[in-house]
């Protein structure tokens, strides 16, 4: 009975496509494992090995992980979304609406997309929790903390922008809130709130420039912030652990 | 024809390998890492990492099936709800808002925080503690200390703030303060305040706990913690209309329609 699938596989493994897509048998064997993990884009974002320390969940607590598992979840989400919303003051509001009540699973989309992204803060804030009491900004780790607090910064100013798009009472007075506040950046308060707000009143330029931002410049700039998080490190030796 | 120097490759396995460069180990892996406490990341990490994903995205659709986002009626600037709140990881700049100038809280002291934490890992220097959790036990004491030390004093200070601000402070300052209601209450007040408690938290653990750089240091990123939690709750669940401070179970429904005085 078991012969036909084996026989099967057997003539897919070494069949030419396949072995143009994978240059290694099996991960059944530490070569072979450790060819999976280097010669694959996305799993070639860890080393082949790291410390055992490393795999402990009371170390971590994956947060970082989880943090990533998020943004990359938001993406997914955000995008499907998009093709459903227009950040106009005309449409923003129906299209939202509809999502709920016309668009098949729109309501889990909107809701999977909102409750991620408040995660998503809280995840990285106990993600940096974790570094600081683990000592982790320490040589050779500075920078990687710098690139960190960047990090944090965007996660809370990308959930922001988003927080407007549903263009209803909640969002607008929110960040009705924010706009008050860059108001009231010393100096520059005035010109500061026009720039990021498009206006002196949170109209239709506003809506376009959060939605801009919040699809285009602000995720490009997390995942670049990211790439970097993640290279370096790989490049500082992988996570901490006691010497 | 001379035949390649070195090893041969047998027939069909030929492998070409380059050497692209000498990096001293330190340089680029500057922590060392012992071969016989190292795991495979297949399996090891994958499993990990696989079985994470797939407990969170489970999760994330149960809550997302059980719990809907919210949307109220469409925007309309002539219906201010009051209060009108940020979204919940902001309250706590908004908090702040309330006791002291508008720039100072919203601007001033966020940024000034963002810089001094970047800022953290080149003032404490030492690899004292790496990868340890609370790096001592001396350590573990500091963060209690001051995790009380700091909730106490902004929850105190912020009840101070509505107490005195119910008995007249407001106008007392304009009568006799020099500057009125802006300067002391809005500026110089607040300031000290927060750099005073600041420094005292420092002296206090240098004294009380002997504290080396990282410990005064995971002192006053506990007191931050602590702070921003304080804020966050007090701005979550115990301001009301006109942002009036309630016990978290008494605050009034906010009323959604404001509409302006005429
Ligand atoms: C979008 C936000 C972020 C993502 C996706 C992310 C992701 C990660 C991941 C996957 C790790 C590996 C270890 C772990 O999971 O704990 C890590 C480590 C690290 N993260 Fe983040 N991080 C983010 C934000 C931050 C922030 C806000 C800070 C600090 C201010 C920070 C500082 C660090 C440092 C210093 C390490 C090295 C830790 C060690 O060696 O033990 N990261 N990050």
């Amino acid at each position: 009975m078991l012969e036909i699938p084996a026989q099967i596989w057997q003539k897919t493994k070494t069949s030419y496509i396949w072995r143009s897509l994978f240059r290694h048998g099996y991960p059944d064997s530490r070569k072979n494992q450790s060819l999976a993990v280097f010669t694959n884009v996305f799993l070639h974002l860890h080393p082949v090995k790291v410390r055992r320390h490393a795999l402990a969940i009371p170390y971590t607590w994956c947060m970082g992980g989880l943090t990533f598992f998020l943004f990359l979840v938001l993406t997914l989400t955000g995008t499907l979304l998009m093709f459903y919303y227009r950040p106009t003051t005309e449409w923003a509001y129906s299209d939202i609406k509809d999502l709920e009540t016309v668009v098949v699973f729109g309501q889990l989309l909107r809701n999977m997309h909102r409750w991620a992204a408040h995660g998503m803060v809280i995840t990285v804030f106990l993600h940096m929790i974790r570094v600081f009491y683990t000592g982790s900004y320490k040589p050779p780790r500075e920078f990687n903390w710098v690139v960190g607090t960047l990090l944090f910064f965007f996660t809370i100013l990308l959930s922001y922008t988003g927080y407007l798009l549903p263009w209803d009472q909640l969002s607008f007075w929110a960040v009705t809130v924010g706009y008050e506040i860059a108001r009231a950046t010393p100096a520059i308060g005035d010109e500061f709130a026009f720039v990021l707000f498009g206006g002196f009143q949170l109209g239709p330029n506003a809506l376009l420039r959060f939605y801009v931002l919040h699809v285009v410049g602000l995720p490009l700039t997390v995942g670049f912030l990211i790439a970097i998080h993640f290279w370096r490190i790989r490049k500082d030796g992988g996570i901490t652990g006691p010497l | 024809m001379t035949a390649p120097r070195g090893p041969q490759p047998f027939p069909g396995q030929e492998k070409r390998l380059r050497l692209l460069a000498f990096v001293r180990q330190d340089s680029i892996v500057r922590v060392d890492k012992r071969v016989e406490d190292t795991a495979m990341v297949w399996p090891h990490l994958l499993v990990i990492e696989f079985i994470a994903a797939m407990l969170w995205s489970i999760g994330l659709f149960a809550i997302s099936a059980a719990f809907n986002a919210p949307l109220q009626d469409h925007q309309t600037p002539d219906c201010t709800p009051n209060p009108s709140k940020a979204p919940w990881y902001l309250l706590n700049l908004q908090e702040l808002l309330l006791h002291m100038d508008k720039g100072l809280a919203g601007v001033v002291v966020p940024t000034l925080w963002l810089v001094f934490m970047a800022a953290i890992p080149y003032i404490d220097r030492s690899r004292e503690g790496v990868g340890i959790w609370f790096t001592s036990p001396n350590g573990k004491r500091i963060t209690i200390f001051a995790a009380v030390y700091s909730t106490l004093l902004t929850f105190s200070l912020i009840l101070l703030d509505a107490f005195l601000k119910a008995h007249g402070y407001i106008e007392f300052a304009s009568d006799y303060f020099p500057g009125g209601k802006q300067l002391f209450p809005n500026y110089v007040i607040p300031i000290a305040i927060m750099i005073g408690l600041s420094v005292l938290l420092v002296v206090i653990v240098k004294r009380l706990y002997g504290a080396s750089t990282r410990e005064w240091m995971i002192a006053i990123y506990t007191g931050w913690v602590a702070t921003y939690l304080v804020l966050t709750v007090v701005g979550t669940s115990m301001r009301g209309p006109g942002m009036d401070l309630f016990a978290p179970w008494a605050v009034p429904a906010t009323h959604q329609c404001f509409a302006p005085t005429k």
